[in-house]
């Protein structure tokens, strides 16, 4: 089931939401277990056939906790019992999400003919990732005792099943075991469904709007220099107003439940530098490739050199998570590269003197922006053969088609990139803050004013009326 | 009440009333005529003609039926009309399958006309998924059930046409929202129903349809790497069923309609591809084409007219723009050859045309 469908906003989330504060007056758990069922069930909608591995994955990780948590073992067994936990983890993921590439390389190295047939269970990457999380820091000594219908909460939780935020448990239990969260509160409600609507607005109207200009870059038809420009731009936004509009909806949607999610988008086409991309670009993704990757691995303790290895491990894995092709990997390498480059930058190179600050800052934005659009060719081509012609077409200025479509695509793309440039973020405009668990207290405080209500309205309903059918989330293929 | 829950309150019902004026909006100008004519508003037209289509069959007069794939879309319905003395509706669809083909004529001939001028390609009955699942044709739109009719009322997209319907029938605001009008940004550009997918004037016909064009298509689909596509889907049972589902059923339960069915002019090169790089897929179609010949003329409301084997057309390269789409010069002589009966397959011969086209295909030595 999708979050822009008319069946999940008119019959499954109200249901789910009056069950809820109905159940929660029986007690917390309650409504813990009822919130968890209704997960599972709208994960059924999603793929039904893979309810049992998801079942699974939480009882197998729930047990490995429980013995990191609750067992006094010793530190061999310790890391005996995470290392299985890992590991199951991981063999489970790369069996259903890297089994296909893996027999496709070896068939291509070997000219063997070797098949496998594996369909990918929606959401495993998200799933797994949680779960890895929790079980390291279960074995860091991190974790109290939580109970399993909170645990399993946790990692069903519907608004981020799918496509995540991937979160975290010392965030995300205590909010589940907090009893008055079971209680409607208006003023989250109605936040939630501002929140909700102006994410369901990205999604249908933004999103969707620009997805057939995709094609000129991507098509079966060779583009000219301004249609591969035209098309890879649209896809850049294309992918910004989707996911971060399926993140929106996740946030907005969690919050009337009383929970708050953390931020996965902050404008991150405002960034000045790759750096600057990654803290703004997949928060919750980056936050846990730096936690449970890039810091183990030894992030910058043991010298730069190390530390750009580190950095391009990471980025190469980041890469392979999204997906099980070779175009996920050099754009995870791109980035590796991107990253150390400008860590090497800030290293070697003296700071910029103030009067040229502004020049300096704008020559970084634009750098930073086509380095990501580069990027993200290879994360949207079907190929890296396709990739790299696209590419090519984009530096060949010699051929250009601009005609009169290709003005008013052009045009199209302007105001996309108005709104991705110069407009607030959601948290911006709702003033959402995850940690502190506040939102619209400054509306509050002017007691929302009616314009800003209309106009909200506004937004849930053209994002409403732009729903269409057969327009599912990019990321729910990761 | 607290001030959060009135908001809360305030909010939902101001939800309900955007989407309710945009019902309406779109009730009142109804883009697609699906209600009734353009009256109030001025009538706009879309190029997507799976969708327009429902429209259109609700909205215009017609006696006479025009259905067809990209090979039938740049007729003007003007030029048909003088050609054979006709009031018709166009209903051609890029790449349509014949389940489309025949759901869209079924819906059509609701509305009782005396004929169907129909260009049938053997492709189009390749399998294809059912009417419900096809993502680009409203198959409830054209029903007319709550369902298709709610997805029209409550549609965003067809809101931002209206109201830009809604501008270009202010008359201070006409040039300028008319200037502004493109396809890209609106989906309803055209003012005139018989400029739906018609080439302008201006366009570069020469340019467009030459030899050179046809043979590089020629070379690139016969390429060994790409010669599996030239027999994709292609089965013939699954066609010979297919063909019976959407065209036979149909001209059986429409008696009282004739059905001018053509062949249309592919060139030489479409069949010397298959006979050079997939003649399994020849023979698969010789077999369909033969099976459809004799068991249309079973029909006495057919007439089948065979246009594939007129050497003048089929083997003058530039009349194509790739292997099978020919010029608005050729459009204009199918309609004088459906006018004045020529290339009208006998009933005691049914595959002798085909039997020409055979050997034309034999004969014929590529020229690089």
């Amino acid at each position: 089931m999708l979050f822009n469908s008319y069946p999940f906003i008119f019959a499954f989330l109200p249901l789910v939401l009056l069950g809820y504060f109905a159940a929660g007056r029986l007690g917390n758990l309650a409504a813990v277990i009822w919130l968890a069922l209704a997960s599972i069930g709208f994960y059924a909608f999603s793929g039904w056939q893979f309810v049992p591995l998801l079942v699974l994955s939480v009882a197998f990780n729930y047990a490995i906790g429980h013995l990191l948590i609750e067992r006094k073992l010793s530190p061999a067994a310790r890391s005996l019992v995470l290392a299985t936990g890992v590991g199951g983890d991981l063999l489970v993921l790369g069996i259903f999400k890297y089994a296909g590439f893996f027999v496709a390389n070896v068939n291509a190295l070997f000219a063997t003919a070797l098949s496998v047939k594996i369909l990918l269970p929606v959401g495993i990457s998200f799933y797994t990732f949680t779960q890895i999380a929790f079980l390291v820091d279960a074995y860091r000594g991190n974790v109290a005792r939580y109970a399993l219908p909170h645990y399993a909460l946790f990692v069903t939780y519907f608004p981020h099943l799918i496509a995540g935020p991937i979160l975290h448990h010392r965030d995300m239990i205590p909010q589940f075991e907090r009893a008055e969260a079971q209680r409607p509160h208006a003023h989250l409600i109605l936040c939630g469904l501002i929140i909700f609507g102006i994410g369901l607005f990205k999604k249908t109207v933004l999103a969707d709007s620009i997805q057939p200009l995709v094609a000129l870059a991507f098509g079966p038809v060779p583009p000219s220099f301004d249609q591969a420009w035209i098309g890879a731009l649209a896809y850049t936004f294309q992918l910004y107003f989707d996911f971060s509009g399926y993140s929106d909806m996740a946030i907005g949607m969690s919050l009337m439940f009383g929970i708050f999610l953390p931020l996965n988008f902050n404008s991150p086409y405002k960034a000045s530098s790759i750096i600057d991309f990654w803290r703004r670009w997949h928060m919750s993704l980056s936050q846990f490739l730096r936690d449970y990757l890039y810091i183990p691995l030894g992030g910058n303790r043991h010298g730069s050199v190390r530390r750009y290895v580190n950095l391009m491990i990471t980025m190469l894995l980041g890469g392979l998570w999204h997906g099980a092709a070779w175009t996920f990997v050099i754009w995870g390498a791109l980035h590796g590269a991107y990253l150390c480059i400008n860590h090497a930058w800030n290293y070697f190179v003296p700071p910029i003197a103030p009067r040229f600050a502004r020049a300096a800052n704008i020559a970084s934005f634009t750098v930073t922006f086509l380095a990501v659009v580069v990027g993200w060719v290879f994360f949207r081509a079907d190929s890296l053969v396709a990739a790299l012609s696209i590419l090519t077409k984009m530096a060949d200025p010699t051929q250009v088609a601009f005609g009169r479509a290709e003005m008013a695509r052009a045009a199209l793309i302007v105001v996309y990139a108005a709104i991705a440039w110069l407009a607030p973020n959601t948290q911006a405009i709702m003033g959402y803050d995850h940690k502190k668990r506040i939102v619209g207290e400054n509306l509050a405080a002017f007691q929302m004013r009616p314009w800003f209500i209309y106009a909200s309205a506004a937004v849930l309903a053209i994002g409403i009326l732009g729903i269409q059918q057969h327009s599912e989330f990019i990321y729910f293929r990761f | 009440m607290s001030t959060s829950a009135k908001n809360l309150v305030r909010f939902l019902l101001a939800s309900v009333a955007f989407m309710a004026a945009a019902v309406a909006l779109n009730y009142i100008v109804d883009p697609l005529q699906l209600f009734r004519p353009a009256k109030l508003f001025a009538a706009m037209y879309s190029q997507d003609t799976r969708v327009q289509d429902a429209g259109l069959i609700r909205s215009q007069d017609f006696d006479t039926v025009f259905m067809g794939t990209s090979l039938a879309i740049h007729f003007r319905q003007s030029e048909i009309d003088k050609a054979l003395g006709t009031h018709s509706l166009k209903l051609a669809m890029t790449g349509s399958t014949s389940r489309e083909q025949s759901f869209v004529l079924a819906a059509a001939l609701e509305r009782h006309p005396k004929r169907v001028i129909w260009e049938m390609d053997d492709w189009i009955f390749v399998d294809s998924d059912d009417i419900d699942k096809d993502i680009w044709l409203p198959a409830d739109l054209y029903r007319r059930n709550v369902k298709g009719v709610a997805s029209y009322l409550f549609s965003g997209a067809m809101m931002r046409e209206s109201l830009w319907i809604l501008l270009r029938s202010i008359p201070p605001l006409r040039p300028i929202v008319a200037r502004l009008t493109n396809g890209v940004m609106f989906s309803f550009p055209l003012s005139d129903v018989d400029d739906i997918y018609a080439l302008r004037d201006d366009f570069d016909v020469p340019g467009t349809y030459n030899a050179g064009k046809a043979m590089a298509e020629f070379v690139h689909i016969t390429e060994p790497s790409r010669a599996a596509y030239l027999g994709e889907g292609y089965n013939y049972d699954a066609e010979v069923k297919n063909f019976e589902r959407d065209a036979i059923g149909l001209i059986k339960d429409h008696p009282d309609v004739t059905f001018n069915i053509y062949f249309p002019p592919y060139s030489i090169l479409q069949w010397v591809a298959m006979r050079d790089a997939s003649p399994a897929t020849l023979k698969t179609v010789y077999d369909l084409s033969a099976y459809m010949s004799r068991r249309l003329l079973e029909f006495p409301n057919v007439r089948l007219f065979d246009f594939r084997c007129i050497q003048a057309i089929t083997h003058d390269l530039n009349n194509y723009s790739d292997v099978v789409h020919h010029s608005p010069v050729i459009d204009k002589k199918v309609l004088q050859m459906l006018a004045s009966g020529q290339y009208l397959v006998d009933r005691s011969a049914p595959t002798a045309s085909l039997e020409r086209l055979k050997a034309q295909v034999q004969a014929y030595r590529v020229q690089r």
